[in-house]
């Protein structure tokens, strides 16, 4: 009997997880209320996109993951290094990319000899601001590994910049000032350049966001 | 004499703790709006909300699919041939140039030679299928375009097989398999002999495609 039982113990503790069910977000806290709500309301949005033929844009920024994602499988996954933003709040719902950095393209000169160069990642852009449709902006800043003073007074003043037009802006017109939804992500430059090449115009995006517990 | 001392001692000491012990009575300031909640009303509250979220879960994952699918990598140009999480292939292809071709008499309007992005799904397969040579394959190369079709049909060239995914994109063969990693087509994604056969002998008329 006892044999049995640790037979049956082992099987159990041994056996690949059956019935276990699909995790959206396998890091997700299953206690924290706040943490729920928030996993729902992205799910409830990105099961909209995942049931029509496209690919989309998860940013989780509790999990620190970019995710292309096509159905709801992740089909590439850059890492999130930092991230910031004075609006977080403001950063729900889905978002269409509007403008993306632009790629310098060769032309091919007809019945010249030789093969046109292609473009690669190495063309693509490291630094750039996606604009979406509600309005949000989305800076995407490199990081590199001997990051400088001077760096980091770039990404200041980018910040800044952007208080800057909001404030500019709000000068011209009678509509209430309310800032422009604006998140920033550092991720490294190879990241960002396959970033810049996976995006393309009118592309969904989603953001997770962290909850205060 | 000492016993007595430690004993009495250690009452004080209990006595002490006795009194000053923590109550589980919670002081609540009057104008206070805080609903304490004791744990099992918070678990009761945790419930829908996790109920929900596996709902979602699930209704998530029904939509992945339950058959083969392709996913191509264009900035690393690989393929893969994936079911539920599993790579059943992966290859090494060749996708698009990215670079424009401009359009003769059009004015400023050109051809970009993108692989496009999105999910598709596989419309055709092909054996030996035939080349049907576009405009810019002849403009490109500083040729008049031909006014008989029959002038710009090329066999070989695709090998044995190609698969359709809409707008004249097709994955197929390639006779220019040094370049296969690198991208070079006009928006086709070009694979090897035994690659490609083994994502026709996969792949079904309705198997998607996803490419980012």
């Amino acid at each position: 009997m006892m044999k049995l039982c640790a037979i049956l113990i082992l099987f159990v503790f041994t056996t690949p997880s059956w019935g276990k069910e699909f995790e959206a977000f396998p890091d997700l806290q299953l206690n924290d209320a706040q943490g729920l709500k928030e996993a729902t309301r992205v799910l409830e949005e990105e099961l909209k996109l995942a049931a029509r033929p496209q690919t989309y844009v998860l940013i989780d920024l509790v999990g620190s993951t970019i995710q292309i994602k096509g159905r709801g499988i992740g089909l590439h996954q850059i890492p999130i290094i930092r991230w910031s933003s004075e609006s977080r709040n403001e950063l729900k719902g889905i978002h269409k990319l509007i403008a993306r950095p632009s790629v310098v393209r060769r032309k091919i000169d007809p019945g010249a000899a030789g093969e046109q160069e292609p473009i690669s990642l190495a063309d693509m852009p490291t630094d750039y601001v996606l604009s979406c449709s509600p309005l949000m902006t989305i800076a995407v800043v490199p990081s590199t590994a001997g990051e400088t003073l001077l760096r980091g007074a770039a990404i200041l003043g980018k910040s800044g910049w952007h208080h800057v037009q909001h404030w500019a802006s709000s000068l011209f017109t009678d509509a209430p000032s309310t800032p422009t939804p604006h998140l920033q992500l550092t991720i490294s430059v190879d990241h960002a350049q396959s970033l810049a090449w996976s995006l393309v115009d009118g592309m969904a995006t989603l953001i997770r966001r962290p909850t205060d517990k | 004499m000492g016993r007595l001392l430690l004993a009495t001692a250690a009452g004080a000491l209990l006595l002490l703790l006795v009194v000053n012990a923590p109550t589980t009575k919670r002081i609540v300031p009057e104008d206070s709006h805080v609903v304490h909640t004791s744990p099992v009303q918070d678990k009761a509250s945790l419930r829908p909300l996790q109920d929900r979220y596996k709902v979602l879960s699930k209704q998530l994952s029904q939509l992945i699919p339950n058959q083969h699918y392709i996913v191509v990598d264009t900035a690393r140009n690989r393929l893969y041939v994936k079911h539920q999480e599993k790579v059943v292939l992966d290859a090494i292809a060749s996708t698009g140039s990215g670079v424009i071709l401009d359009k003769p008499g059009e004015g400023n309007s050109q051809w970009v030679f993108d692989t496009p992005r999105g999910e598709f799904l596989v419309k055709t397969k092909l054996t030996n299928p035939t080349w049907i040579k576009p405009d810019w394959a002849f403009i490109e190369e500083g040729l008049a375009v031909p006014q008989n079709a029959s002038e710009r049909a090329e066999q070989g060239v695709l090998g044995d097989y190609a698969l359709g995914f809409g707008k004249g994109y097709f994955i197929h063969g390639t006779l220019y398999t040094r370049l296969l990693g690198k991208n070079v087509t006009h928006g086709c994604i070009r694979l090897n002999d035994s690659d490609l056969k083994g994502v026709y002998t996969l792949a079904r008329v309705g198997t998607p495609i996803m490419i980012f």
